[in-house]
C-alpha cells in the first residue's frame, strides 16, 4: 500500500497511455458539451479549430481514468480530492490521437486534525508527438501510513 | 449575438437545472473514474462519504453541459483555454440537482490576435439546497464584434 508518507517531491509516473476515436468524442460532447465544433465534423471543419476536436472535460475525463489505473497499480490509498489550482487546455484533441499521461509530485502536506494528507501534483497529458494537449495542477488526498504498533508482542 | 464588447464586469447570471441520477454517475464512473465510492453503493456507504457521490469530473462535465445549454446558443464563444481554483466543496449524490450562478471577474483583449478576447468567468454550481458543491474561474474565449 503507497500512503501519504510514501510521495516525494519531484517524484515523477507516467500513467500510461489511451487513444481517443471519434466515436467516443462524439458520445462525450453529445452527452455534456455540445458546442459544433464537438459534436458535428463538417461544423467543426468550418470552425476556428479546423476539425473536429475532443472536449476539454474529456480529455480531463481521460486522464482520470488513466489516473486512477495507476492508482490501483501502485495500490496508493487515494481518499479523492479537494480541487485544482489550474487547468490549460494546450492543444486541440482530435480523432486517433494518443494520449500518454505523466505525473510529478511538487508538494506535499499534512491534514490537521484528520488522518490523512495531501499531495499537489502537476499532470501533463501528451499527444503522439510530444505536445501537452493539457497540463493540469491539482492536489489529491491519500491515508497516512497507519502508526506502528510497537510494545505489542506475542 | 454577445460579443467580447457586451460582456461586463460584474455581470450575474443564474441558470441550469440537471436532475443527477445514480445511473449516471455510475455510468461515468465506470468510463472514466472507477473508485469504489463511485461505482458501488455498499462500497460508498463503508467509505469516508457514507454513500454514492459522483465524480468530481462528472460534475464538471454536468456544469459544461448548463453552461452549453443556457449561455453558449447566445454567445459569441470559441472554446475555453482552461479554468482556475477548481474546488470541489461538497459530495453530489443520485438526486441532487445543480444550477449555476456566474459572475463575470475580468477581460483582457488577446494582444496576438485582434478578433477575440478571454473572458474570466467565476462559476458556483449548487445542489437543490443552495449548498455550493463546486466553484471555478473559467477562462473563456469571446470573439470580438466583427
Amino acid at each position: 500500500m503507497k500512503y501519504w508518507e510514501d510521495f516525494k517531491i519531484g517524484e515523477a509516473t507516467a500513467l500510461g497511455s489511451c487513444a481517443i476515436t471519434e466515436e467516443e468524442m462524439l458520445a462525450f460532447a453529445r452527452k455534456y458539451d455540445p458546442q459544433p465544433f464537438h459534436t458535428d465534423p463538417e461544423a467543426a471543419r468550418q470552425s476556428i479549430f479546423g476539425g473536429l476536436i475532443a472536449s476539454g472535460w474529456h480529455t480531463c475525463a481521460l486522464m482520470m481514468r488513466l489516473s486512477v489505473e495507476a492508482a490501483r497499480r501502485e495500490e496508493a490509498a487515494a481518499t479523492g480530492s479537494p480541487g485544482l489550482d489550474s487547468c490549460r487546455w494546450l492543444r486541440p484533441v482530435r480523432p486517433g490521437d494518443v494520449l500518454a499521461g505523466r505525473t510529478e509530485v511538487l508538494e506535499t502536506w499534512p491534514a490537521k486534525t484528520r488522518p490523512i494528507g495531501f499531495v499537489r501534483r502537476r499532470v501533463e497529458m501528451v499527444n503522439q508527438r510530444g505536445e501537452v494537449a493539457v497540463a493540469v495542477v491539482g492536489i489529491t488526498m491519500y491515508q497516512r501510513r497507519p502508526a506502528a504498533t510497537t510494545g505489542l508482542s506475542a | 449575438m454577445k460579443y467580447f464588447e457586451d460582456v461586463e464586469l460584474g455581470e450575474t447570471t443564474r441558470f441550469g437545472r440537471y436532475e443527477v441520477t445514480r445511473e449516471e454517475i455510475v455510468d461515468y464512473a465506470r468510463q472514466f473514474d472507477p473508485q469504489p465510492f463511485h461505482l458501488d453503493e455498499e462500497a460508498a456507504r463503508a467509505s469516508m462519504f457514507g454513500g454514492l457521490i459522483a465524480s468530481g469530473w462528472h460534475t464538471g462535465a454536468m456544469f459544461i453541459r448548463m453552461v452549453c445549454d443556457d449561455m453558449v446558443p447566445e454567445a459569441a464563444t470559441a472554446g475555453s483555454m482552461g479554468f482556475d481554483d477548481l474546488k470541489w466543496l461538497k459530495p453530489v449524490r443520485p438526486g441532487d440537482v445543480l444550477s449555476v450562478e456566474s459572475v463575470v471577474r475580468g477581460k483582457s483583449e488577446s494582444r496576438s490576435r485582434p478578433d477575440r478576447g478571454t473572458v474570466k468567468i467565476e462559476s458556483r454550481v449548487s445542489n437543490q439546497r443552495g449548498e455550493v458543491v463546486m466553484s471555478l474561474v473559467s477562462l473563456v474565449i469571446y470573439l470580438r464584434r466583427p
